[in-house]
């Protein structure tokens, strides 16, 4: 039994020398030796037996686990999208995924992607965009997508796309140029008017990155990374992540087992800093900080939980790697190991 | 940058193909630019393996929603309207476990078997020729008066259920589905990177030709994101996806038969029950087994010696019966001296078979299974076909799965072959309907992983099971290893709790 982390995806990060197309930012929240871990193993992403086998295994498990958050609610219709509306299909969300890496999760969710069908798929996905930092693993992704006809004319329809960008891109690109908002949260309502930040996405995902978020510097933090994160949310969607928690057990197998020599390391060495693990109760706290900081830059701008809204909700699943057998959730684990989590954006 | 899956690839090309292909691959060469109909499934093979895959997708809201091709060589349109009257019987017949017709059932499939053809037992004699060592499947035993009998498994023809099959598949709507009868595959290649499109390197794609004189039907190039190997024991996509086979021969045949019976005397009680023998002839090679068939009628199947098969096939009706009930009553040493007979040059001899058969069994003690007595043969019902053991190396290779006896054969002994298969069937299919609502894609070895794990050991260790009792009771003579296995069956027959749950290891 064991709580192994799989590899992991690359976070969103600007370094001039990588992405000479995006100008560095000073609170970017991840550091360069991240990014340059993850494109190091780019070559193996897909390859089911490489050193992101643990990860390919987990996959499935992220999709039982959306399809567990949409059945306790999604985002009401559109109204500004009335187009979607008269089609009549169920599957209408829009997807995020942040720090894609080489597509796997993102791939897959494009996969169920079905503009035919009328009858709602299991993560009633209408469209998702995927963001790495890493210009060689968004090669990768694409690249590999090229291999499915149908992930491949997704892409070329342009219901599914891979953004080679940061985050902190992204959200500049819904925002006026001027107002780089997330760039001094010591003064958070220095006022990024609402409309000009529409949270665009139903669900956004933010699978095995937060543990990689640099988490040493007062202006980018987890913190921080998460308000981004969550302003992209609509009212009534949901953020959805799996991280590990920092216990002894995650220490053990996470640093001393799994990052061990080939054969007893299923992981390569550097994947995972234990001290950026993160336990359920300390990512709770900053999603709930995260919330009231999004909240304050809105128009109406409420005081402590109230500004949260109706409906707001946040769940944890454990989650265990068996060797031989594979990734199976275990309720009570996320407190030791891997677990999923999600936060519902209230109305 | 290359696409790691190209490099796991392994060429779909096997040499022999290579060199006798050569003019047909250079024709393609010419469009190997076009993109091929893109298909999610493509079975090759119409056997009940692949047919009950196609009947399982179909049958899943997930997996139905999946494009499937099936290619056939022979015309399904004679499988669909194949039709015998109720005194005349296919002479291949399988026993389904309870296992097999419960997968059947659910996914629909089992409403379309013509029930009055299908014939249920409920108890096995099992007996050592050598020793007179029994055990018998009882599973009245196991249940209380009130409950039905439990059923040990279900005779049915394989058209009976092919035919079924293939009215189930008709059943499901003919969207997302191409059925290609009388068809054969000419050559399976990769594809190619088309700059515009969709980079299907990686992808098998299939050549089709229609057989003999029948008119082409549809395209004749065809990508698979999953090709399925239902294709039989000498299975040109396991040879295509470069899977090596183990196994060996076992120079045993097996004859079948489709026989008449008498009526049974004591009547079973209680009425209607239905039972199986099988008796072990170690000196001739292997056990006869009759099966029944409904209305007094019995399927036999016989692993013989390639020599005593020949023989048996060219007695002449009433000599093959007499030898038929010979193999069920006489000792060893009258059986062998039977068997070794000069065959009737004319026919006022023909009774030979009969009278010895008659003198010897006043001189033989009656063994305690009697099984009812064989008065017919079903004329052109007698065949024999030979015994092998195959094992795959591996199931599956990427964007490539073999399943029944493309993966596997064993002997016929415990009549699990076609049972392995259906399994294998039930767990594809619960696997491509796992990876549909997982976002996974169907064809990668990720997928296909789960069901090579679910069927492996499963499959090897039942294969293993059928070999070490053919050759536990292939040793003649009263040694060693005879007493060893009577105590065996002895010991099993005793303990009734280790009777049951090998019995429950046999429904699957």
């Amino acid at each position: 039994m064991a709580t192994l982390r799989p590899t992991l995806r690359a976070l969103p990060k600007s370094r001039p020398l990588l992405l000479p197309r995006h100008p560095q930012r000073a609170h970017s929240t991840v550091s360069a030796n991240e990014l340059s871990h993850f494109s190091a193993l780019a070559s193996s992403w897909w390859d089911p037996q490489g050193p992101s086998r643990v990860l390919h295994l987990m996959n499935p498990l992220r999709h039982e686990f959306i399809e567990s958050c949409l059945l306790q609610g999604t985002p009401p219709a559109t109204s500004t999208d009335p187009t979607e509306k008269g089609t009549g299909t169920a599957n209408t969300l829009k997807y995020l995924d942040i720090g894609c890496g080489g597509g796997i999760f993102a791939e897959s969710l494009a996969r169920t992607i079905n503009p035919t069908s009328s009858a709602a798929t299991h993560t009633r996905a209408a469209s998702i965009t995927a963001l790495d930092p890493s210009p060689t693993l968004i090669q990768i992704a694409r690249d590999h997508a090229r291999t499915d006809p149908i992930v491949a004319e997704h892409l070329r329809s342009g219901t599914f796309s891979y953004k080679n960008c940061t985050l902190e891109d992204h959200v500049a690109s819904f925002s006026s140029s001027q107002s780089l908002s997330t760039s001094s949260p010591s003064s958070p309502t220095s006022a990024t008017p609402l409309n000009t930040v529409t949270p665009q996405y139903d669900i956004v995902t933010l699978f095995e990155v937060i543990e990689h978020i640099d988490n040493t510097s007062p202006t980018s933090n987890p913190t921080t990374f998460l308000t981004d994160c969550l302003r992209l949310v609509r009212p009534g969607g949901w953020l959805i992540g799996s991280t590990i928690a920092r216990s002894l057990t995650s220490y053990l197998i996470n640093q001393v087992i799994a990052e061990a020599p080939w054969p007893v390391g299923v992981v390569p060495r550097g994947t995972h800093d234990w001290a950026k693990f993160v336990n359920p109760d300390e990512l709770e706290g900053w999603v709930q900080e995260a919330l009231m900081r999004g909240a304050d830059r809105g128009v109406t701008v409420r005081g402590g939980a109230s500004a949260l809204g109706e409906g707001m909700r946040w769940c944890v699943n454990g989650v265990v790697y068996f060797p031989g057998v594979g990734w199976k959730m275990v309720g009570g684990s996320e407190s030791w190991g891997n677990y999923f989590w999600a936060v519902r954006k209230g109305f | 940058m290359r696409p790691l899956a190209r490099s796991l690839i392994r060429p779909y090309v096997c040499p022999s193909c290579r060199s006798g292909r050569l003019p047909v691959r250079r024709q393609f060469a010419s469009d190997a630019q076009v993109t091929p109909e893109i298909y999610d499934v493509v079975c090759v093979g119409g056997g009940p393996a692949g047919l009950g895959l196609l009947a399982a997708l179909r049958a899943s809201p997930a997996t139905s929603k999946l494009k499937v091709a099936l290619i056939e060589t022979q015309d399904l349109q004679k499988a669909r309207a194949w039709n015998l009257d109720s005194q005349h019987f296919s002479n291949r017949v399988s026993s389904l476990t309870p296992s097999s017709v419960s997968f059947l059932q659910k996914i629909g499939a089992w409403d379309h078997v013509d029930q009055d053809r299908a014939q249920q037992y409920q108890e096995m004699q099992v007996w050592d020729g050598e020793t007179g060592s029994r055990i018998s499947f009882d599973w009245s035993m196991e249940t209380s008066p009130f409950e039905d009998l439990r059923t040990v498994a279900t005779m049915t023809e394989n058209s009976n259920l092919v035919r079924a099959l293939l009215s189930r598949i008709s059943a499901s709507g003919d969207e997302n589905i191409s059925i290609f009868s009388n068809t054969t595959v000419s050559s399976i290649e990769n594809g190619a990177d088309l700059p515009d499109g969709p980079d299907l390197s990686a992808w098998p794609i299939l050549s089709l030709s229609p057989t003999g004189t029948a008119p082409s039907q549809g395209p004749s190039r065809i990508a698979a994101r999953l090709l399925v190997g239902a294709d039989g024991i000498n299975s040109p996509v396991r040879r295509f996806a470069d899977i090596s086979t183990d196994g060996w021969d076992y120079n045993r045949n097996g004859v079948v038969a489709t026989l008449s019976l008498a009526e049974q005397d004591p009547v079973p009680f209680p009425l209607g029950t239905k039972t199986a023998y099988q008796r072990f002839l170690p000196s001739l090679g292997g056990p006869v087994a009759l099966l029944p068939l409904p209305n007094n009628h019995a399927t036999l199947v016989w692993s013989t010696t390639a020599e005593n098969a020949a023989y048996l096939k060219s007695l002449s009706p009433k000599s093959f019966i007499a030898m038929v009930n010979a193999a069920f009553r006489l000792g060893m040493p009258d059986l062998k001296y039977m068997m070794a007979m000069e065959r009737p040059t004319s026919s006022d001899v023909d009774d030979q078979h009969e009278s010895e058969l008659s003198w010897r069994l006043q001189h033989t003690p009656p063994s305690s299974p009697q099984p009812p007595l064989v008065t017919g043969v079903q004329e052109g019902s007698v065949a024999a076909f030979p015994l092998r053991f195959r094992h795959a190396s591996t199931y599956v290779s990427p964007r490539v799965a073999l399943v029944g006896d493309a993966a596997h054969v064993i002997h016929p002994l415990a009549g699990q072959g076609l049972n392995l298969g259906m399994g294998d069937v039930a767990s594809l299919a619960r696997t491509l309907d796992y990876a549909v609502t997982h976002g996974m894609d169907v064809g990668d070895i990720l997928t296909l992983e789960r069901y090579a794990a679910e069927r492996y050991t499963t499959n090897a260790k039942i294969g293993g099971a059928c070999d070490m009792l053919h050759k536990l009771y292939n040793v003649p003579g009263q040694g060693p290893i005879a007493w060893g296995r009577s105590l065996g069956l002895e010991v099993i027959e005793r303990l009734p709790f280790v009777k049951g749950l090998l019995m429950r290891q046999a429904e699957g």
